[in-house]
């Protein structure tokens, strides 16, 4: 199939950025055009809301701490020019996947969020180095219960198995080490009797006497490790890069990556762990700009939310609209179903996900449809090569609602 | 082409204004934080062979229902001071020893006959006392598993794939954590409406808008791969959108007190099971409770037991009258029992419980091993004496016909729940 140059330009938006930014992309002539401007961090970063810690307990469930961050989240996805920094904020939320029911304090959910975003383009190492203490990930997998002689293994195994170097390349012997090196962090709740002043807040602390300091031999390198040295070595082994870059190369392209390409990529990465780097390196790639490349992903519900955004007025309950077709759809930010992340691919294309995909019209203000036909619908979505079928289809609907909500379940905007 | 995205400020303004409600009261949403580590790849489809004509349902009480006050242990002189003023006085006695909350007259009757088996001390080994952690070990089954699958996700993976996405049903808010498999697809329905999207008033007719997006199903015969999955899939849904109307009739199932309660969805599991079209082997029936009974837990739970045995008599009798009893096992779930003691107005989380078996095809009588009252751990709570997976397991083996061990990665004692026994005092 001959695609356009505008769907070529808008495949480079939307696979690095979120969504379609029909505006931006309306200026862009060519796609090596669209991969300079999405890749551009020139425009200074969006400014996230200044959100309190809360006091207790009791009061950190409190729901204006999510209002206010999704507020902000889904507002950079839509409308924040660094493109390529959203993508990644996005990746590495579904590759930490920590879940607020889990966690239950929207306040530390936050503060991960703005620790993603602070190392989301320029420092994986960084990035992997603030997870192993953050609080929400001490929470959500137990590292706050895991201390010497009591050891609990669930940060130690997941860090390894789907954070860094995956199945195959470590034994049970090193989920113990490395559950080891990482005993001794708390997290500082507040209103807690303690027995000492812990300092700040919401803090992870890290008690000496619930560390572990003995040897230990975490695939192959034996000391007294701690939590930065298990770090170390993980970030040391070549299987890391391998998997990180394989799996953005995916994310990014479509496809796996073929041939040597993994380890021209992880060569790439490892230099510096810069994740813009390796998006470089994988937009470099011939795969990314090929015809099987385009529409081979299956569009996340996430991505057809904001596309939806960035295209149609909202009315003034859009938020709840969105959140109820989020949650029909089980894939609403920082509620991901496990532990290994958001569904993809066909997953997202059982019946049930595909009647409520219905559900995200919801959002867009009826009153502001009048006069839109069934060509510009689709382009306002960043679909530009639409089959005369489909058309069809749009163009019968019973008025400009209806056409919206079968656009936004069209075949063409499934698929990105 | 210039978009006009004139108030995007306003899209965003109030997003994650429900997130609060989702993490206090959403059982529907799942994580599954723990024990996540090694686990039995997803069998092939056709593993193991369906179970034709058979279908499970599982009622899920969410937030622990306090099963000391629903099979109770009256006899026994320690449980009448652990809960003080919160004992069941007057329970329908069963055997001398236990005897039904008193709001379950037609369940006792049931199980005089012979169609209730009841399973004493069912929980596991270090009970975790969140509901979030306790649901996700009810939900998963398999300490090991990262794919997040459930156990009945499992089973579906092997014995169905995504051969039929209704195979298993959902009844109830939100997607089923125990239902979900790494091949298989599951539908969740609400009501008699079925497979139905959630439209803003000026979308006022979802049927018209599922037929027009039928048109979508037949794609141009040189759509690239992915795209020519998607028409595909269209088509399949718009099918099992079909198949669920039929089975389902449309129409909204009772009046509109009934909006969200067991008995609600117990009548559209009835149609199911009734319909030659559709008869899941599966049918998860959640969001049925707040069983949290903290305080205020005579009334409260004094009412959930009445809404259980009204809406599970009246869809064993539906059943019965279509001439399907045989067919049809349902058991109860629920992620905890309740402290021992009382707290003075209700009960805090708990551990081990008792389970029902319900239908014909049910052993019944009293299995298991009842909890000791003595011997309660540093926090107040019984010692589990039943293992939960051998539940599954007697479910999975003895009435879906599968392979459990694969399922569960481990090998459960069966119990012999599904062994019909016509004694009305059933096995002891």
């Amino acid at each position: 199939m001959a695609y356009s140059t505008r769907e070529r330009v808008s495949h480079v938006v939307r696979r690095l950025g979120i969504g379609a930014h029909p505006a931006l992309a309306a200026g862009l002539a060519t796609p090596d055009d669209a991969v300079v401007a999405a890749l551009d961090l020139a425009a200074p970063p969006p400014a996230p809301p200044r959100l309190d810690p809360p006091p207790d307990r009791d009061s950190a469930r409190d729901d204006g701490t999510a209002q206010a961050a999704f507020a902000f989240w889904l507002g950079a996805m839509a409308t924040s020019p660094r493109l390529v920094e959203e993508r990644l904020v996005w990746f590495w939320h579904d590759h930490f996947a920590t879940s607020l029911r889990k966690v239950q304090v929207p306040y530390l959910m936050w503060v991960q969020h703005l620790m993603i975003r602070r190392y989301a383009t320029s420092d994986f190492a960084a990035l992997l180095h603030a997870v192993a203490t953050d609080p929400a990930m001490l929470l959500f997998l137990d590292g706050a219960a895991n201390r010497a002689g009591a050891i609990n293994e669930n940060f130690g195994r997941e860090v390894m198995e789907l954070f860094t170097i995956g199945r195959g390349n470590y034994t049970e012997d090193d989920v113990v080490a490395a559950a080891r090196a990482f005993t001794g962090w708390v997290v500082n709740v507040p209103g807690r009797r303690r027995a000492v002043d812990l300092g700040e807040a919401w803090a992870a602390v890290f008690v000496p006497f619930r560390h572990d300091d003995g040897s230990k031999t975490l695939l192959g390198t034996t000391g007294s490790l701690d939590t930065t040295a298990a770090v170390d070595v993980l970030l040391d082994h070549p299987a890391t890069a391998e998997r990180i870059a394989a799996k953005l190369h995916t994310e990014i392209v479509g496809l796996p990556p073929a041939g040597a390409a993994t380890a021209r990529l992880a060569a790439a990465f490892r230099r510096d762990y810069s994740p813009l780097a390796l998006v470089e390196a994988i937009v470099a790639e011939p795969a990314f700009l090929s015809d099987a490349a385009i529409r081979a992903r299956v569009r996340t519900p996430v991505e057809r939310a904001v596309g939806l955004a960035q295209g149609f007025a909202g009315h003034d309950r859009a938020g709840r609209a969105l959140f109820g077709a989020l949650r029909n759809l089980d894939y609403v930010p920082w509620l991901p179903p496990n532990v290994a992340g958001f569904p993809a691919g066909t997953r997202l294309l059982g019946p049930h996900r595909l009647v409520h995909g219905f559900d995200l019209a919801a959002v867009a203000d009826p009153r502001a449809l009048d006069g839109i036909g069934p060509a510009e619908v689709m382009a306002r979505l960043g679909v530009h090569d639409v089959a005369d079928a489909t058309l069809a289809v749009l163009g019968a609907a019973r008025d400009p609602a209806h056409r919206l909500a079968l656009a936004v379940n069209a075949p063409e905007y499934l698929v990105a | 082409m210039t978009a006009c995205p004139v108030t995007r400020r306003e899209f965003v303004q109030g997003l994650g204004a429900t997130v609060a409600v989702a993490v206090a009261g959403g059982y529907g949403i799942s994580v599954w934080g723990r024990n996540p580590s090694l686990a039995a790849p997803a069998p092939p489809p056709g593993a193991w062979p369906t179970a034709a004509g058979r279908t499970l349902v599982v009622v899920e009480m969410g937030g622990g229902n306090d099963a000391l006050n629903m099979v109770v242990p009256h006899h026994a002189g320690v449980y009448h001071d652990l809960r003080g003023e919160l004992a069941i006085t007057d329970p329908i006695d069963l055997d001398g020893r236990i005897g039904f909350h008193p709001a379950l007259p037609r369940l006792a009757d049931r199980y005089r006959a012979g169609g209730v088996a009841v399973v004493e001390g069912v929980g596991y080994p270090d009970p975790d006392l969140s509901h979030f952690a306790s649901l996700s070990t009810w939900w998963g089954a398999a300490p090991g598993t990262i794919a997040g699958t459930g156990w009945l996700g499992r089973w579906l993976d092997g014995a169905v794939g995504d051969g039929d996405p209704l195979a298993a049903v959902a009844v109830g808010p939100g997607p089923a954590p125990a239902l979900v498999g790494d091949t298989s697809f599951v539908v969740t329905v609400q009501d008699a409406t079925g497979l139905a999207p959630d439209l803003p008033p000026w979308i006022d007719d979802p049927a018209e808008l599922v037929a027009a997006w039928a048109g979508f199903a037949a794609g141009p015969v040189d759509s690239p791969a992915l795209l020519g999955r998607v028409h595909g899939a269209i088509a399949a849904t718009r099918a099992a959108h079909d198949r669920l109307a039929g089975a389902l009739g449309g129409a909204a199932a009772g009046a509109r007190r009934q909006r969200g309660t067991l008995a609600e969805f117990l009548d559209v599991a009835a149609r199911l099971v009734v319909s030659d079209d559709v008869a899941p082997s599966v049918i998860y029936v959640h969001g049925f409770g707040d069983f949290d009974t903290h305080q205020g837990q005579p009334g409260r739970h004094a009412g959930l037991m009445g809404q259980l045995d009204d809406a599970l008599d009246t869809f064993l009798g539906e059943v019965d009258a279509a001439g399907r009893a045989g067919d049809v096992v349902v058991m109860t779930a629920s992620e905890f029992g309740r402290r021992a003691a009382s707290n003075g107005s209700g009960t805090d989380h708990g551990t081990a419980a008792a389970h029902l078996l319900i239908g014909e095809p049910v052993a019944g009588g009293r299995h298991g091993e009842p909890l000791d009252l003595r011997d309660l751990d540093r926090r107040g709570n019984p010692r589990h004496t039943v293992d939960f997976r051998s539940v599954y397991a007697t479910v999975l083996g003895d009435w879906l016909g599968a392979d459990a061990a694969t399922i569960l990665d481990g090998d459960y004692e069966r119990l012999p729940l599904l062994e019909r026994r016509r004694s009305p005092l059933g096995p002891r």
